[in-house]
């Protein structure tokens, strides 16, 4: 076991190493004077000059010092210093701002973007080696979370990112909003429905085979043409039944996002649901019956708890696909933070992109990470 | 009582089960046996219904098993099947006491039940009542099917293969705690076995089964002496139907009181089968044992002739 122990932990050291070499050759930062200016991109030595550059890799090469013995105590001052470095990202990026003139614009360079790719990579690695329990881990993101809102609040005016956000914090809050509500209707109905699917499919081969094909054909169609294709139709219906434009149903907006969609989210919800009915152990249906439980109580009390986990299964897949799926429906004037993505790219305004594009990959892991928590909580059960 | 009069099960044009009649008297174990697609597994699920017959009558207590409502019916017989059954979300307690609940029994009625049952089975109910059936070895799984199919306290207990997939020493157990449950209990028991050790060692009434039919059905002793044909002459094992019958006998039926002759230096137990005793003889190489009871007291003594049970 110790002679386990004693060998160096390949992955942590690698990551640091990476991580030096980055942090000291790549652009850590963008200096733009305006919004419409590209911006020269620094590094980080010629930002705040080579000694609190230098400073910078101190823990990233202590880590790796540390990773060469990996005994626990090493691992959690490992940790500490990891949590370190991403609370001390903003603090260095406070310390850029303060030389900055008003005006002036801050960009994240490719070095720190690869340095909390890298950093958060470690902290992985880091609670999977110590064992630590899932709260644990998040409770160590909030040193990090705290940090960085604090610096936003009092030196980080000038990151371009957030002088995006300031302009549109109205919309924002709004476009999140919309997003969650597009999603969330969508994926709802879907379980709604997938989950009828699903039973109609276990009683009959025939609407299984055909159900199947209809899904199967509709996740091929991508996802533009889908939209594109709603238009017309639902165009049509619009015009003539009065309540559903009343309801602001249209050729674009949010009517053919929400219905492709619910269309999207179909398959992986009734596969999931399907395949989790049927894979039930037929000893334990069998036993059932056969202890006298009638056909209700056996689908209520057997065969759906022990589905449970893979039908929450494939409500997370559908959910983080619908997540994402969302973004592109803000082409046909659906919303959501897909907005921002299409408003960025039209402008050349990256920064704008990033407003888009990062709440959507945090909501995705949030959601993710939500629903992995609660099919473990469910398996609890003793079903593994 | 259980009856079944020229009943048929057909899957299709397939015949399972061919026109057979059997009646199990009430307390009697009885024990299916024969060869895998032979139609026990068929014959058993029939009774209580999960499986329905296409010809002729099933009756318990002399009242046809159509005629009750088949949820009703499986309620009041207990099933035990091979892989247990357990529902692996339930904790032992909680899968216990499934058809007291079903039936609506009190909470508390029912969590006494659960006691008793699990102390029957020499389950302590600290240590499992709330474990999870993967938490379980096989043979305390299989032991807490048996106490979830006794729960209720049916008078009819169907057991489809239980101990199949338990290891030999573990079975063997198993055999001896159920025989000792059906001492004290006096269950109407209809057992289905392929293995034929299994089937002597539990049987009141063997009864062997073949291509949807029963061949013969009897006590184990009438099947070993006189099987109707070389089919259940082979079931039985052949020319090793000699051990498989002394393993029906026990010493005490064979000893005789010590006698003025010194004791023999070997001993054997009063209440082991002849099979083993035989076995004690042609290891030591001695045609005689003395027999000692359980405080390891000499109390008679066992020749090889009265053994094999020659008159002379």
């Amino acid at each position: 076991m110790q002679q386990a122990r004693s060998k160096p932990n390949a992955v942590l050291l690698v990551l640091m190493l990476v991580g030096v070499v980055a942090w000291l050759t790549l652009p850590a930062i963008s200096v733009a004077p305006n919004r419409i200016v590209p911006g020269t991109p620094q590094r980080a030595q010629e930002a705040l000059g080579w000694g609190v550059a230098l400073l910078a890799t101190v823990p990233m090469l202590g880590v790796a010092t540390l990773a060469w013995r990996p005994f626990t105590w090493h691992l959690r001052a490992a940790l500490v210093l990891v949590v370190g470095l991403l609370a001390a990202m903003p603090l260095w990026l406070s310390g850029v701002a303060a030389t900055l003139e008003a005006a002036s614009r801050l960009g994240l360079g490719s070095a720190l973007w690869l340095l909390l790719f890298l950093w958060l990579l470690a902290l992985i690695e880091l609670r999977a080696r110590l064992a630590l329990s899932r709260p644990l881990g998040w409770a160590l993101l909030l040193p990090v979370l705290l940090a960085w809102w604090v610096c936003l609040m009092q030196w980080l005016a000038p990151l371009a990112l957030y002088r995006e956000y300031q302009v549109r914090s109205d919309q924002f809050v709004g476009a999140i909003g919309q997003h969650l509500a597009l999603v969330g209707s969508a994926v709802g109905a879907a379980l709604l429905l997938g989950v009828c699917l699903a039973l109609a499919m276990r009683r009959r081969a025939g609407v299984r085979r055909v159900g199947f094909g209809i899904l199967n054909f509709l996740q091929t169609i991508p996802s533009i043409a889908l939209f594109g294709l709603l238009l017309a139709p639902l165009a049509w219906l619009a015009s003539r039944v009065e309540w559903l434009a009343a309801l602001g149903v249209s050729g674009i907006g949010w009517a053919p996002a929400w219905l492709a969609l619910l269309g999207y989210s179909l398959l992986p919800m009734v596969r999931n649901t399907f395949v989790a009915l049927e894979e039930v152990d037929p000893a334990v249906i069998e036993a059932a019956r056969g202890m006298g439980m009638s056909q209700r109580q056996v689908f209520l009390q057997v065969r759906l708890p022990l589905a449970l986990p893979v039908v929450l299964e494939g409500i997370r897949i559908t959910t983080v696909q619908a997540i994402g799926l969302t973004a592109v429906a803000a082409l046909i004037g659906a919303g959501g933070l897909g907005t921002f993505i299409f408003q960025g790219l039209g402008q050349a305004a990256m920064d704008l992109v990033l407003l888009g594009a990062l709440p959507i990959i945090a909501l995705a892991l949030m959601v993710d990470a939500l629903l992995s928590a609660l099919a473990d909580w469910l398996r609890q059960g003793g079903t593994t | 009582m259980i009856e079944l009069f020229d009943v048929t099960k057909r899957f299709g044009e397939e015949v399972a089960v061919d026109a057979i009649s059997l009646r199990v008297q009430k307390g009697e174990l009885c024990v299916l046996v024969g060869t895998s697609g032979c139609g026990k597994s068929t014959t058993l699920r029939m009774i209580n219904r999960l499986i329905e017959h296409s010809d002729g009558e099933i009756h318990l207590d002399g009242q046809p098993v159509r005629t009750f409502d088949e949820v009703t019916l499986r309620r009041r017989i207990g099933y035990v099947i091979q892989n247990t059954g357990l529902f692996p979300h339930w904790t032992v307690a909680r899968n216990i006491g499934l058809v007291p609940r079903l039936l609506k029994w009190p909470r508390a009625q029912v969590r006494e039940r659960v006691e008793t049952l699990m102390a029957l089975l020499g389950l302590p109910i600290e240590e499992f009542a709330a474990k999870y059936p993967h938490q379980l070895s096989g043979g305390q799984a299989q032991r807490v099917g048996v106490a979830r199919a006794l729960a209720a306290d049916p008078e009819i207990l169907l057991m489809d293969e239980p101990f199949g997939a338990l290891d030999p020493i573990t079975r063997e157990a198993l055999q001896h705690e159920l025989l000792d449950l059906q001492a004290r209990l006096h269950k109407t028991i209809v057992f289905v076995t392929h293995d034929m050790d299994e089937a002597l060692a539990l049987a009141d009434r063997l009864v062997v089964m073949r291509q949807g039919r029963i061949v013969q059905q009897g006590p184990p002793l009438e099947l070993l002496h006189e099987p109707v044909d070389d089919f259940v002459a082979s079931m039985l094992g052949g020319d090793a139907r000699g051990l498989k019958e002394a393993a029906l006998t026990r010493v005490r039926d064979r000893m005789l009181p010590l006698g003025p002759r010194l004791l023999a230096h070997e001993r054997v137990a009063v209440d082991v089968p002849l099979n083993q005793a035989l076995s004690l003889m042609l290891w030591h190489r001695v045609d005689r044992l003395t027999v000692v009871d359980d405080d390891d007291i000499p109390i008679g003594e066992l020749s090889l002739r009265r053994l094999v049970g020659s008159k002379a």
